[in-house]
């Protein structure tokens, strides 16, 4: 029984990054009174991630000082249903945020856009390759949503943003120097793309020599002043290379606060209460809507915030814990393979290639930014023939130069002893002259990866733990070994350089670890679709169950897709918003037909 | 009180009352040198000393207790890191496979001391070895080969190698990176940083010294005045 009830509001959100911010902002503007519950603290740009404090690699790289604290709450893992999961003691593989503007402000800016074959996977390969195509023991589904219906939305974002690229295909027409694999945009990148250092200029040389279609990487690290759509104004990057792991002091990075918060914070419909971390999703008698959610307050005081609507805007892992701990949904259980929240987990098949540089090559990796470099996609998706293949998926080829932070950037080549004088040689013999690449490819959801409640440890609230099942698919190793080798092709074609050489997070015999850093993209586990036995929302964002619970986020994923999801999720967040504003209000209903 | 305290002094051995003669004077700076050490024991400091510097040792660029390596993982150790900040606690404790990551029940700073103690008694005279010997104590305790009882070598091996490195190049406000000792080393100018009409120009190597968050304008002579920075 809560402490306190409070009057009830509108909108109640839960969690203050890029999807609850934007939908308080959207909802505050239809008249809406709008409640954001953060775990997390207060934070600004301006006060807060200001340089040259911000620019230290020890600090906010290495002790995580941005992102949630594991002291009190953490989830447990292990790779299959066999192991005993244990607690995630230390963040490492992911690092979702705490505080105003969630994980929203220390990511790399890095603003894709999906295939429009990523949202209509299983029918798309089923089509060009046949039914039996995509292996069995993945369960690979349709988004629901396509990308002409996410179109508007996907471009509005990146006016949000100011985003930086080079279009490779407007309204259908292909542009060399962009991505000519994307869909058809509606518009130009509201900014020019951003220049290029040495490195990924070699490989920008090396790929179209061998008739691939390189590309800058599209990029919400801003190239120009710009006030975006809400009137918030960006400054041009500075390239500090302090931008993934750190906020942007230069206001150059786009994120959650500038972009959004201070658009809204002084609206009369708006409300955020900070230290506010909502226990549990509560239920109506009949359970088929929640009537609001309870939290513990700053004091520590258990709060009831009863609400007409509900938005899960937590992170994708969080979100979906807090269903499971508030009975919203079915679980999913891998046993029977029935119920749907916590099904479909998946992540992202990274790996690595460094290209070494003959002496004369300074590449100044300390110039750096959250999304510089140079990309190929044409092995991401289905942009490439998969019938001898036997996978599914691909992922994009990047040669980027994100920072050169000492601590985390220390290339040597392969053969080099890991500590100890010729450690010591290696590591200032090659800082100024390396390229780094990275492959991102896309995670299948199979019946065996997947989040359930842990039995035995519990947070300081004394909710049980989410527990994550996981490991690499073999179809994902098999499309990481195949892209990875591309990579290196590409590499052994560069202009200067004098070795190469290749890491595999997801080769054959690695299990999934999560302790080196890989990538903030966990998603699915609560995901989208037109089908109630395999999907916990609709095609709206709804949940099937609960009429006025509305779900954001990468949570929502069928299956990852081989870029970086903020783009997409951000996407479906507009798409969901549009759908609340022009139909749920004035009509509160289930909007599909179970 | 016989002599004022100095963690030089210590580090070079020369407070050392055990029968041994001197060590050899490989490890001579210490930052805050006039300071007791708020974690390490003397012994222990001059453990870390030898075992920093068969990681990183000196050649033309400082070895890491040169750099303040020592000092740093003594603060670091004293510290929220060395008491468990970031580091979920809660028992019980199972070992688990390398892909569930740290499973010990030992905060930094009690890894740190425990491992020290169990390293003197697998290899008592450590501090003092033969480089050679004491680089195959070191290769044989990152293997997990070292018989440290119920602590798993490489743990402690991979905990001291991580603070090691982090205190080599991380920014000297943290005790270590001594004179910009790693900076200096990679070409890494530090913490201010506008390259946006550099970032093109091609194979030009940048010329600034680094500056750390807090370099003071006359600090070190061949140092550039740092920008006055004005707020947003």
């Amino acid at each position: 029984m809560a402490d306190k009830t409070l009057p009830k509001t509108d909108v109640v959100i839960i969690g203050g990054g890029w999807t609850g911010l934007t939908t308080a902002y959207e909802l505050a503007h239809e008249g809406r009174k709008c409640v954001i519950l953060e775990r997390g603290d207060h934070r600004h740009d301006a006060t807060s991630f200001g340089a040259p404090e911000e620019h230290d690699e020890l600090k906010y790289g290495l002790r995580y000082t941005h992102m949630m604290n594991v002291r009190e709450n953490t989830l447990t893992f292990r790779n299959s249903r066999g192991d005993r999961a244990l607690p995630m003691r230390r963040l490492g593989s992911f690092l979702p945020g705490e505080g105003l503007g969630g994980a929203g402000i220390h990511w790399n800016g890095q603003l894709w856009r999906p295939l429009p074959s990523d949202l209509e996977m299983r029918s798309h390969y089923d089509n060009r390759y046949g039914s039996d195509f995509i292996p069995d023991d993945l369960s690979v589904q349709d988004w629901g949503v396509t990308y002409d219906e996410l179109e508007p939305h996907l471009d509005f974002f990146e006016r949000i943003c100011g985003a930086a690229g080079t279009a490779g295909n407007l309204d259908g027409e292909q542009r060399e120097g962009g991505n000519i694999f994307e869909g058809p945009r509606s518009n130009e990148y509201p900014n020019p793309a951003m220049k290029q250092p040495v490195s990924s200029t070699l490989f920008g040389r090396a790929a179209q020599e061998m008739d691939l279609h390189p590309f800058p990487f599209p990029s919400a690290n801003v190239t120009k002043a710009y006030e975006n759509p809400y009137g918030a104004q960006l400054h041009p990057c500075t390239y500090c290379g302090f931008c993934e792991r750190f906020g942007c002091g230069y206001f150059a990075k786009a994120d959650p606060i500038i972009c959004v918060y201070d658009r809204i914070k002084e609206h009369e419909n708006f409300e955020i209460r900070f230290k506010s971390t909502v226990l549990r999703v509560e239920k109506s008698e009949d359970g088929k809507t929640a009537t609001g959610v309870t939290y513990v307050d700053a004091d520590g005081r258990e709060i009831f915030q009863p609400a007409d609507i509900v938005c899960m805007n937590a992170y994708a892992l969080w979100n979906v814990h807090l269903m499971l701990v508030s009975g919203l949904g079915t679980p999913y259980d891998p046993e029977t393979r029935t119920g749907t929240v916590g099904r479909n987990y998946s992540y992202q098949t990274i790996s690595a290639v460094d290209a070494f540089l003959e002496k004369d090559i300074v590449t100044n990796p300390f110039m750096g930014a959250g999304a510089l470099g140079m990309v190929v996609d044409d092995y991401n998706g289905d942009n490439f023939d998969h019938s001898d293949l036997g996978f599914v998926g691909g992922g994009y080829i990047a040669c980027k130069q994100y920072h050169g932070r000492p601590i985390s950037y220390q290339p040597v080549p392969d053969g080099t002893p890991s500590w100890g004088a010729e450690w010591k040689r290696a590591v200032r013999e090659n800082y100024l002259h390396h390229a780094d690449f990275v492959i991102h490819g896309s995670s299948m959801s199979t019946p065996e990866n997947f989040l359930d409640l842990d039995p035995t440890w519990t947070d300081q609230h004394g909710r049980p733990l989410l527990r994550m099942t996981f490991n690499f698919p073999e179809n994902d190793r098999k499309m990481a070994k195949y892209v990875t080798e591309r990579a290196v092709e590409i590499a052994e074609n560069m202009d200067h350089v004098t070795s190469v050489s290749a890491t595999n997070l997801a080769a054959e015999g690695e299990d999934y670890s999560v302790v080196p850093y890989q990538t903030t993209h966990n998603v699915g586990g609560a995901v989208i679709g037109t089908d109630p036995s395999t999907s916990v929302v609709n095609r709206y964002g709804q949940m099937w169950d609960h009429h006025n619970v509305f779900v954001f986020g990468a949570c929502l994923f069928p299956q990852n897709l081989g870029y970086n999801p903020t783009g997409p999720l951000m996407g479906l967040a507009y798409w969901t918003l549009e759908h609340l504003k022009n139909d749920y209000l004035e009509n509160p209903r289930p909007l599909m037909d179970a | 009180m016989t002599h004022p305290f100095s963690r030089r002094a210590v580090l070079l051995g020369l407070a050392a009352t055990s029968g041994v003669a001197l060590a050899k004077p490989q490890h001579a700076f210490a930052a805050l040198d006039d300071q007791p050490f708020a974690f390490l024991t003397e012994t222990e400091a001059r453990m870390l000393a030898a075992l920093c510097d068969t990681l990183i040792p000196e050649d033309e660029y400082p070895s890491a207790s040169q750099a303040g390596v020592v000092d740093f993982i003594d603060l670091q150790m004293a510290g929220p890191y060395g008491n468990g900040e970031g580091l979920y606690m809660k028992g019980p404790f199972f070992e688990g496979k390398p892909s569930q990551g740290y499973q010990l029940p030992l905060l930094p700073s009690e890894l740190m001391r425990e491992g020290l103690s169990r390293l003197e008694q697998a290899e008592s005279g450590f501090a003092l070895m033969e480089d050679a010997r004491r680089n195959d104590v070191v290769t044989a305790m990152s293997e997990g080969e070292l018989d440290m009882g119920d602590l798993p070598s490489d743990a402690f091996f991979d905990e001291v190698w991580k603070l090691t490195n982090q205190g080599f190049f991380a920014d000297p406000i943290y005790g270590g990176n001594e004179n910009y000792a790693g900076w200096r080393m990679v070409g890494f100018p530090g913490a201010h940083a506008y390259y946006q009409s550099f970032v093109d120009k091609h194979n030009v190597a940048y010329p600034k010294a680094p500056m750390g968050i807090n370099h003071q304008p006359g600090g070190d002579g061949d140092l550039p005045v740092a920008p006055v920075r004005k707020e947003p």
